[in-house]
């Protein structure tokens, strides 16, 4: 009788429409809001990607800054690399014998398979992890800082791009700097793996240094990922950077933007160049 | 020399500027004054091109700045100093290269001129030997004064004040309206001047915008702001309160 008398009702029918549409809306606006946020993201990378290759193409050279930014990101990050890789080749070595003893007790492809992991996958992308966290994370927050003390303003006061002074030395020290301490972690790891493979499993070196897996397609994907990843990540976290707004707070905003926005591109990258790796290799 | 029309910008759907208009004219000081969060320092940005209005244009020297390709852009500022209120030095560089910074950018000078300029200017402003020291260690005074060099080092024919003198003592703060009226008086520069103290740049403008809330509520010369019956300046002018302002 109630619910009749309530259908019967113009007022309630009309509000109960209105909610429905509401929640209709808040639905929509929940999936596209995400959406528009990630398509403006892309869009604002691309076009700071295309402003920096053209400085660096046609730029102000100045080697000086690039070196100061090579010697912040290299130099600065090697012992970090070398500890977490280190770690990281001998818990995956140590797993990997572990689990092989249990199903066939045969170790002679352990070094071997294991270079060939490293130099396609671990190096360069847990390399370009941690060089999202410390490098990342460090250039966002200092241009976040310079932007909310109005110095990014100052400089373009004082007739300076500042994509052209702040993210070129970046861009070009980290493209250069991934590379190298990708390489340095991939030899680190692989090292640390065969101390782990003598020490726990009694796999000699001569039986662990094998090269026999390891093509130039291997080294060709590894270096592709580096050069890619040491590109997207000064990219990402210098946008971050010079889209701060409301001081502190918005510094602290940009620094996790960066690495969450940094990690996700990592990742995504890792399986774009994996799976046109694949492509490739199974064309020629 | 400076021309302001109709400018209106919204912050998050919200009027911070609603149809400002005024005029410098060459050679002259503007004091732009108001309460805080009237949307002085906006106007500033917007007058030398760092934020984008939402309507309305500002001109230099007859040029509309709006619209202005990027390079079109730069090559105007070369001819507007801005010191900012918050000094806005570069804490990676020493005072020095700060200095020099505008000048590098130009690329008309070699470095020995360079350092020669920049010294002459540390001796102007009083600072002579703190060229090596870094924004870090110096107080907020000594930090505006370089500011200010930085901003007049390249000679520009406009130079916009935001509150030179915010937080200095009196001391600081009559050294930076004597180096404002020299600017004016030996330069011939054509200036805005935004300050909340208007003891100090009563003297130095030769007209004055009152805006509140975002709105020019006064515009007119030194004598009429003097003489005005309108409640909102006479208070401001004055530095009483009946609760008009805010």
């Amino acid at each position: 009788m109630s619910n009749q008398k309530q259908a019967a009702d113009p007022r309630m029918q009309e509000e109960n429409d209105q909610s429905s549409a509401g929640l209709v809306s808040a639905f929509f606006a929940a999936i596209g809001e995400p959406i528009v946020y990630v398509t403006r993201t892309v869009k604002e990378l691309s076009a700071l990607f295309l402003v920096t290759i053209k400085y660096v193409i046609a730029g102000k050279r100045r080697p000086d800054e690039v070196v100061a930014q090579m010697f912040e990101i290299g130099n600065r990050s090697v012992v970090f690399i070398a500890v977490t890789l280190g770690f990281l080749g001998m818990i995956l070595i140590y797993q990997a014998g572990f689990q092989a003893m249990k199903i066939t007790g045969d170790l002679t492809l352990l070094g071997a398979l294991f270079l060939q992991l490293l130099m396609r996958e671990f190096g360069p992308t847990i390399t370009a992890l941690m060089i999202a966290t410390r490098v990342g994370t460090g250039m966002a927050a200092e241009l976040g800082s310079m932007v909310v003390t109005d110095q990014v303003d100052a400089m373009k006061m004082c007739a300076a791009e500042p994509i052209e002074y702040l993210v070129v030395p970046r861009f070009i020290a980290s493209t250069i700097m991934v590379i190298v301490l990708t390489i340095v972690a991939v030899l680190i790891s692989y090292l640390a793996g065969a101390l782990t493979a003598y020490t726990a499993f009694d796999v000699n070196f001569r039986t662990y240094f094998d090269l026999g897996f390891v093509s130039y397609f291997d080294i060709i994907i590894g270096l592709t990922k580096a050069l890619a990843y040491g590109m997207t990540i000064p990219i990402i976290a210098c946008h971050a950077g010079l889209n701060v707004f409301g001081g502190s707070e918005g510094v602290g905003r940009a620094t996790t933007q960066s690495v969450v926005n940094a990690s996700l591109a990592v990742v995504v990258i890792d399986f774009i160049i994996s799976g046109l790796g694949y492509v490739v290799l199974a064309l020629f | 020399m400076i021309e302001v029309r109709d400018l209106t910008k919204y912050h998050f759907g919200r009027p911070v500027l609603e149809n400002v208009s005024f005029r410098v004219k060459e050679g002259t000081n503007l004091g732009l004054i108001g309460p805080g969060g009237a949307g002085k320092t906006l106007l500033l940005k917007i007058i030398c091109g760092l934020v984008e209005p939402d309507s309305g244009n500002t001109f230099i020297k007859g040029q509309k700045v709006q619209g202005l390709a990027l390079q079109e852009l730069t090559q105007l500022r070369f001819d507007i100093g801005l010191l900012f209120q918050n000094y806005a030095l570069f804490d990676y560089l020493n005072v020095t290269e700060n200095i020099a910074f505008p000048l590098r950018q130009a690329g008309k000078h070699t470095n020995k001129e360079i350092l020669k300029m920049v010294q002459e200017s540390l001796n102007s402003v009083d600072l002579p030997h703190i060229g090596h020291q870094y924004p870090n260690e110096l107080s907020g005074g000594m930090k505006k004064r370089v500011g200010f060099a930085r901003a007049v080092i390249p000679k520009p024919p406009i130079v916009l004040y935001d509150d030179p003198t915010a937080g200095l003592d009196p001391v600081t703060s009559s050294k930076i309206f004597l180096f404002l009226k020299a600017m004016k008086e030996e330069r011939g520069v054509t200036s805005i001047t935004i300050s909340h103290d208007i003891e100090g740049i009563r003297d130095i403008c030769d007209s004055f915008v009152l805006l509140n809330k975002g709105k020019v509520v006064f515009y007119g010369s030194r004598d009429e702001i003097e003489n005005t019956q309108l409640s909102l300046a006479r208070q401001f002018w004055h530095g009483f309160s009946d609760d008009e302002l805010g």
